[in-house]
């Protein structure tokens, strides 16, 4: 009998593969690691991440994606993401930087905010800025801090007997429309849109905006504070793999999962690009679940319902960034914050429709990680992201031929906004770089190039739809099957570890 | 799924399983996707390209042009400027080099390189003698950072070429002149002696056609009689030819030797550093006389490697890790060759290395401990991973 044969027959060569050292890979397999489990992690690119990365131009190490970390609180208030990564290890590995303030929101010669973060200074500035509304606004925070409270006991803590009576807040504004509420509580428009400016990352406008969501990550970052990570989310990510291989954990590069291996319908193993078979009952996959189902497992094996259910979904946005290396300080561009969001009008219809095309955008993040982190670029250097959400079907009618272009077009469109709060923006540009949905799509490999797996609209909220896969020994982590950001896909890697071992303890 | 617990209570509940309801009875149908997200980023970045020689020109008594076709598929776009890693097998071993494409990315029929014998070309040499038309070739697609970016660079060009590191300015030359794009380039172009200037004749006949180009040609090496200008492309002579520098940005491309020296010239005219963009070059000619090196180990000392747990081998200090490598059939990842593209990416598990300055890694990379091993040598017994 060769040893193959005996493998094959006996022990599996590993207890787990994780496919994909995105954050949720990671977290999933330094936590099964941890347990003593033998664990192979595949990781296609060649360093691990996903978007949790960084790359090098000049004398510039740029951010990828990160642009404030939730959930991490501080010594005092530690916040749940503060908890997992403790636990994991990763606290004595990685630094954490906290950001004062939430955001400064521009709308040039209309309005110009600065929400620090702090509840009770939010509200204040907010009563200066618009006197009229001082009362609503005293509600409005009530309401989320409210509906905050409730949603943590239904949610996270999971009442057994949560009901409509114990949780009237929750149970009445969970699925509402962002809009609806906000247009309920307060007249002018712009104090309406500086309260929703977090639409602009989270994927979709206040009018298909759950409550549930806005209310939550207002509070989350008022409570636990945005953070950014020292040496950029590429630290976050190196820390987690080095935890990983110090708990014995196995990883290759530059090799991505070919097909999952299935036998009576139940995990048997991974087939790697190299060609190799390694045998594991259990998988979890970090992939996006239509890349895992349809490329992995294969549509011949997938059970009955998964993809009409697949199918009611639609494929939430990409990104589109500028990179920017400056040979000056944040002092010299008049960047005061590091998180900004600016642009030239409020309406985020409009805007949204924007995302699905190349016309200029009217609304975008400005992220200057210098203001929190002087160290995060040499002396005499700063920074900057610009960033904005799009969905990738514009870019799939660039010719390829058209593409450099058509990206650098874009991109002046988002340098235009910049100089118009503050000036001379693109006199000091040293390094440049641009990241399209087509860039997301080629590194993460997801469809549509999405960052944040489907779009989340109040039915794909987790609150409706079994998200485990009904293939025994698959297990998903990422944005795919939960919410996209740095904090739920981290936290997803670690439920998933949590289901594998509960599914072996019953074995 | 049906639910049946306190969830059907929260507000809008019903609306939303109506909705339900409906799209899984429209569900699209995601299966038809299969494949399509590696399809179209194929078509711009596809991880390997075949190639065949499909043309071998002698351009001067030390160089040949070659033009390299698809064999399977399509020609990927480039930005004029950038680079293909071609793979070679040379006497057994298997290896590869990065070549500027000289070819307009417009011209999308061939990709055009250009080689020049050289003292210790090991590949170079290889390419020249061996190569004929119809050999298959493979490479990396396209790449590297010394393009032209409208973001930043102005519409006034200087570009700083020594030898055959005009390649890529050529691709750049070739796209504005074709394409009749609203930018102005003087090219400054430094070569050994006048007989052997690659590309002399199709400059110059730019040069004559089209207004927004400038050569100046200075030769370091002059024949007794030379006319022309002579010497090295120092800042008197940069100002001399181009007459108010700011505004203009600056690109570097050619040996070793060039870069040291322009690079403080450009300098002392007081030109800003982000004024200045300069392509990347591959492991130095000696490596031991770069700063930094400790003295203690010698350039011919040898040190065992342990890769991957099993193989131990043996390599040379003087010698950038991956040729060690790829000496005993390791073939890593590699597109540039020079420290940045950071393809290569290995952990360094124990032992120590050098790596000269510049190259290009990330600093948590530099505290978990990951080298490139295309720049980097080793200076004692290594464990890589």
């Amino acid at each position: 009998m060769t040893s193959t044969d005996s493998r094959r027959l006996s022990m599996p060569d590993y207890d787990a593969v994780v496919i994909g050292a995105g954050n949720g890979g990671l977290t999933a397999a330094l936590s099964l690691a941890k347990k003593g489990l033998k664990v192979l992690l595949l990781e296609r690119h060649n360093i691990p991440g996903g978007c949790a990365t960084s790359f090098v131009r000049g004398r510039f190490e740029f951010e990828v994606a990160l642009h404030q970390l939730s959930g991490m609180g501080t010594e005092k208030r530690p916040g749940p993401l503060q908890g997992i990564l403790g636990e994991l290890g990763i606290l004595d590995k990685v630094e954490f930087v906290e950001m004062e303030n939430l955001y400064r929101f521009v709308i040039p010669g209309k309005c110009d905010i600065t929400l620090r973060a702090d509840r009770a200074a939010v509200e204040r500035t907010l009563q200066e800025e618009f006197p009229d509304e001082k009362e609503a606004i005293e509600r409005f925070f009530a309401l989320v801090y409210k509906f905050c409270s409730e949603m943590v006991s239904v949610a996270f803590l999971r009442d057994p007997e949560a009901s409509w009576e114990k949780y009237p807040t929750y149970f009445k504004y969970a699925l509402k429309p962002s809009q609806k509420i906000l247009d309920e509580y307060f007249k002018n428009p712009f104090l309406k849109a500086v309260l929703s400016a977090y639409w602009g990352y989270m994927g979709l406008p206040p009018r298909l905006l759950p409550f549930g969501d806005l209310a939550v990550l207002l509070w989350a970052y008022i409570e636990f504070k945005p953070f950014h990570i020292k040496g950029s989310s590429q630290a976050l990510s190196n820390g987690i793999l080095d935890c990983f291989l110090q708990a014995g954990g196995e990883v290759r590069f530059n090799c991505g999962a070919q097909k999952i291996l299935l036998k009576e319908g139940k995990i048997r193993g991974v087939r790697t690009e190299e060609g190799n078979e390694v045998g594991a009952k259990y998988v979890i996959s970090n992939a996006s679940t239509l890349s895992t189902y349809l490329e992995l497992i294969g549509q011949e094996n997938i059970p009955g319902d998964v993809l009409t259910a697949l199918g009611t979904k639609t494929i939430g946005p990409s990104a589109f960034t500028v990179f920017v290396g400056m040979d000056c300080t944040p002092e010299n561009l008049g960047i005061k914050e590091t998180t900004n969001f600016i642009g030239t009008n409020i309406d985020a219809d409009q805007e949204f429709a924007r995302w699905r095309t190349l016309n200029q955008p009217t609304f975008m993040g400005l992220s200057c990680y210098n203001v929190s982190d002087p160290d995060f670029s040499p002396p005499g250097t700063c920074l900057v992201d610009l960033v904005k959400l799009q969905y990738i079907d514009p870019w799939l009618t660039v010719p390829p031929t058209q593409y450099a272009e058509a990206k650098y077009k874009y991109a002046q469109g988002m340098l235009d906004i910049a100089e118009k709060v503050f000036p001379n923006f693109q006199d000091y540009i040293e390094e440049i770089e641009v990241g399209t949905p087509l860039t997301h799509m080629r590194y993460l490999g997801h469809p549509a190039g999405a960052i944040y797996g489907f779009d989340q609209h109040a039915k794909d909220s987790p609150l409706f739809e079994e998200r485990r896969s009904p293939i025994p020994g698959l297990f998903f982590a990422g944005a795919w099957v939960g919410s996209g950001g740095y904090q739920p896909t981290l936290m997803s890697g670690v439920s998933a570890a949590k289901a594998v071992l509960k599914s072996m303890a019953k074995k | 799924m049906e639910i049946t617990d306190f969830r059907k209570d929260i507000e809008g509940f019903e609306e939303i399983q109506k909705e339900v309801a409906v799209l899984r009875k429209y569900a699209f149908d995601y299966s038809s996707q299969k494949g399509r997200a590696a399809q179209i980023v194929d078509l711009l970045h596809p991880k390997r390209l075949n190639l065949r020689v499909a043309e071998i020109r002698q351009e001067t008594p030390s160089t040949k042009i070659f033009h390299l076709v698809s064999s399977d598929s399509y020609l990927p776009p480039f930005q004029a400027g950038q680079y293909i890693n071609l793979s070679v097998e040379v006497g057994g071993l298997r290896t590869s080099r990065p070549y500027s494409i000289a070819s307009a990315p417009n011209q999308i029929g061939y990709y055009e390189i250009a080689i020049r014998r050289a003292e210790d070309g090991f590949v170079s040499n290889f390419l020249l003698d061996k190569l004929q038309v119809g050999d298959p070739m493979e490479s990396t697609s396209p790449s590297g950072n010394l393009y032209y970016n409208p973001l930043a660079h102005g519409k006034d060009l200087v570009f700083l070429a020594g030898g055959s590191g005009i390649t890529p300015f050529m691709s750049m030359i070739r796209e504005a002149t074709e394409r009749g794009l609203d930018r102005r380039i003087h090219l400054i172009y430094g070569s050994q002696n006048p007989a052997d200037i690659i590309y002399a004749n199709e400059l110059s006949d730019r040069a004559q056609q089209h207004g927004n180009l400038k050569m100046d040609i200075v030769i370091s090496d002059p024949p007794a009689g030379y006319r022309g200008l002579a010497g090295f492309i120092s800042g008197g002579l940069i100002r001399r030819l181009i007459g108010e520098v700011t505004a203009k940005t600056f690109y570097l491309c050619g040996p070793e030797v060039m870069y040291a020296f322009c690079l403080k010239e450009l300098e002392s005219l007081g030109i800003p550093r982000k004024k200045t963009r300069t392509e990347v070059f591959g492991p130095p000619k000696d490596v031991t006389r770069q700063p930094g090196w400790p003295a203690e180990v010698k350039g011919d000392a040898q040190f065992q490697i342990v890769y991957m747990g099993k193989k131990s081998i043996s390599a040379k200090a003087r010698e950038p890790l991956m040729i060690s490598l790829e000496r005993e059939g390791i073939v890593l990842p590699a597109s540039c060759r020079s420290g940045e593209c950071s393809l290569c990416r290995t952990k360094l598990v124990s032992g120590k290395v050098f790596q000269p300055r510049g190259v290009k890694l990330r600093k948590s990379d530099q505290v978990f401990g990951y080298i490139h091993p295309c720049l980097a040598y080793p200076l004692s017994d290594l464990e890589l991973r």
